[in-house]
């Protein structure tokens, strides 16, 4: 067993700005060694650690799909010590990542079901990675209706706008996005995304609910999906915490006698209501 | 196996021949405090102790150590691990109590999919000899929690102060292996045997801090937004003292630490606390625990009511450093009993 707290070296391959304001960006890694490639076999809303070595580690979702070989994919917002180490970073760069970590989205649990994909914000980022798994020509049949509800301060802040654009062609995926406020040239929706929930109201019937985003928008989204007849084990988030090791040894993660880097982040809104709220 | 007898005296001769082989860690002096540290030279054993302050839990998850070293050549990382973790090791004179802790520590860093290497490799490369608790001290409750002042299991040699000599059992089979090697060693008479097992039966009956766990986590897992967490965390300072003493406490922060003038750094893993408000504080500024409340609650909930769940036993040995380290006097048998006394107060509604 070779020890987990030392991370596999990749190198910064791109680093594309993702929002108006430049605080968000998505950097792509390729592993320095194929083997470590190859062991990095991930799922959709699994995360990882990973470290500019000498400024520090954090735990990302990881936003690139399995489907999409090669490298994988994480988007950053400019916030701390070691995001911020990431913004000043450049192409070539080593990266050291630790991973894939955490259960992710159930992808097999999802067979055969309808998927409503509800996110706000920068958190789309492993929703993008599920969309993208699920949209792939190999699982494409594997799964049922697709709809995503994604909402957004503003115009500005919108991500991954060239994967958004694509599914918008597409007839096997319902996209609608949103913004908070009237824009000038903005022609989707506009309104919080619970408005939207509302407006749209997907059916519960075998369908998966699938939602990530601020504490706010999860709140009054789920509340809306509940009016409508969703059960509790159909609605599934993905939570953040502090995190150091992500492997369930540093402790802080943890709620009640869960930890959300092993036992999650993914959990279902039943099993969210059996832990303490303190998250 | 037969048991042994070492004379005090020949404490020395025992050093010199087990340090060739081991890093020899025993209880010393530290600025008026008992600490297990690498011994130098034999004169600086301490015998006459109740406990150390630090559990030797220390020696092999130390406050503050290396996961790995670093440094650059230009933009690309050459990353060096630990060399050091196969050095055998031998921490003389652990009390039952925290050779029960090691236990729990291999348990916990060994759970799940990922193996905590650095703890478990060395744990591997130690051997622990134990020493009974004749005098337990007033704070001690090992008896409450499975354990005992006597207790040997987690130990791989067993002590046992007869006064002038150490009564020595080989437990494990490395401990039999290191008996074996010293060969000088008397062996035991019956009467010897004898004294150990009453110093053990006294030590027993000394316990005067007893308490009901089974009852206590019961209660705990009913009890989360009782009004008693105020009152328990009211007086709380937030030292973190009891954290940082308690020896099955396993909680880091990890950081780079650099030699910029070297291009070179290690990531080291330091002790955290779950009693600090930036233990859980979010880049955000969200902070899960911000308040005193929930961290104090934290930690009961961790040892009384976490740990009986996803590890199926305590997660408490019963040392009673907490006790002894709180500067306010909220103390775990205090904590305790307001905790009981939840049960005892509804069991009165209910008959009345």
């Amino acid at each position: 067993m070779p020890n987990p707290y030392i991370p596999m070296l990749t190198k910064i391959k791109s680093i594309i700005s993702e929002n108006e304001v430049r605080d968000i960006k998505t950097i792509e890694l390729e592993f320095q060694k194929e083997e470590d490639y190859k062991a990095f076999d991930y799922i959709p809303g699994q995360f990882a650690e990973i470290s500019i070595i000498g400024k520090g580690e954090c735990p990302i979702g990881i936003a690139s799909s399995p489907t999409e070989e090669g490298t994988i994919k994480f988007t950053i917002k400019k916030m701390g010590t070691v995001t911020s180490s990431f913004h000043n970073s450049d192409i070539g760069d080593t990266i050291g990542v630790r991973g894939p970590l955490g259960n992710g989205w159930p992808m097999e649990e999802l067979k055969g079901q309808n998927i409503v994909v509800i996110g706000g914000g920068f958190a789309f980022s492993t929703l993008r990675s599920l969309v993208l798994y699920v949209l792939d020509d190999n699982h494409r049949k594997d799964y049922g209706d697709i709809t995503v509800i994604y909402g957004n301060r503003d115009s500005g802040e919108v991500l991954y706008r060239d994967v958004l654009e694509e599914w918008e062609k597409r007839d096997d995926i319902n996209v609608v996005l949103t913004i908070d406020r009237e824009e000038e040239g903005w022609t989707r929706k506009v309104g919080f995304v619970a408005a939207i929930v509302k407006e749209v109201a997907p059916s519960p019937d075998n369908a998966v609910a699938i939602i990530c985003g601020p504490p706010i928008m999860i709140r009054t989204a789920v509340d809306e999906l509940v009016k409508i007849g969703w059960k509790d084990e159909k609605i599934l988030n993905s939570l953040e915490m502090r995190m150091k090791c992500g492997i369930g040894k540093c402790g802080r993660c943890n709620i009640g006698e869960k930890f959300v880097c092993i036992d999650g982040p993914v959990f279902s809104l039943a099993e969210l209501k059996k832990m303490p709220n303190e998250y | 196996m037969v048991e042994k007898i070492l004379k005090k005296d020949d404490i020395g001769k025992l050093y010199s021949e087990l340090e060739k082989e081991y890093k020899f860690y025993a209880p010393t002096k530290v600025k008026g405090n008992i600490a297990f540290k690498h011994i130098l030279n034999a004169e600086e054993i301490e015998l006459d102790y109740l406990n150390s302050k630090v559990p030797p839990k220390d020696v092999l998850f130390p406050q503050k150590e290396t996961i790995f070293e670093y440094r650059y050549e230009g933009k690309e990382v050459i990353i060096e691990e630990r060399k050091d973790l196969d050095d055998k090791l031998l921490i003389f004179g652990v009390r039952p109590c925290d050779a029960y802790s090691f236990k729990l520590l291999e348990d916990f860093f060994a759970s799940g999919d990922f193996q905590d290497d650095i703890f478990l490799k060395k744990r591997e490369n130690a051997t622990i000899i134990g020493i009974g608790c004749n005098s337990p001290r007033q704070s001690c409750f090992c008896t409450s929690v499975g354990g005992h002042p006597f207790q040997k299991e987690s130990t791989d040699v067993f002590l046992s102060d007869l006064g002038d000599t150490y009564l020595v059992e080989a437990i494990s089979e490395k401990g039999k292996e290191l008996v074996k090697k010293l060969s000088w060693l008397a062996d035991a008479k019956k009467a010897d045997m004898e004294k150990s097992k009453e110093l053990a039966k006294l030590a027993e009956d000394s316990f005067t801090t007893k308490f009901n766990f089974d009852l206590v986590t019961k209660v705990l897992d009913e009890n989360f937004e009782h009004p008693v967490w105020q009152e328990i965390s009211e007086s709380c300072i937030g030292c973190s003292s009891c954290t940082f003493l308690c020896p099955t406490c396993t909680c880091f922060d990890v950081i780079d630490e650099n030699d910029e003038y070297n291009n070179r750094g290690r990531r080291i893993r330091i002790w955290d606390t779950c009693q600090s408000c930036l233990y859980t504080l979010e880049t955000s500024g969200h902070n899960p625990r911000p308040a005193k409340i929930q961290r104090c609650r934290n930690r009961i909930m961790h040892k009384f009511s976490y740990y009986p769940s996803n590890y199926d036993c305590l997660g408490c040995v019963g040392c009673g450093r907490c006790i002894t380290a709180c500067p306010v006097n909220n103390e775990l048998r205090l904590i305790i009993d307001k905790i009981l006394e939840i049960q005892e107060k509804s069991g009165e509604k209910v008959s009345a």
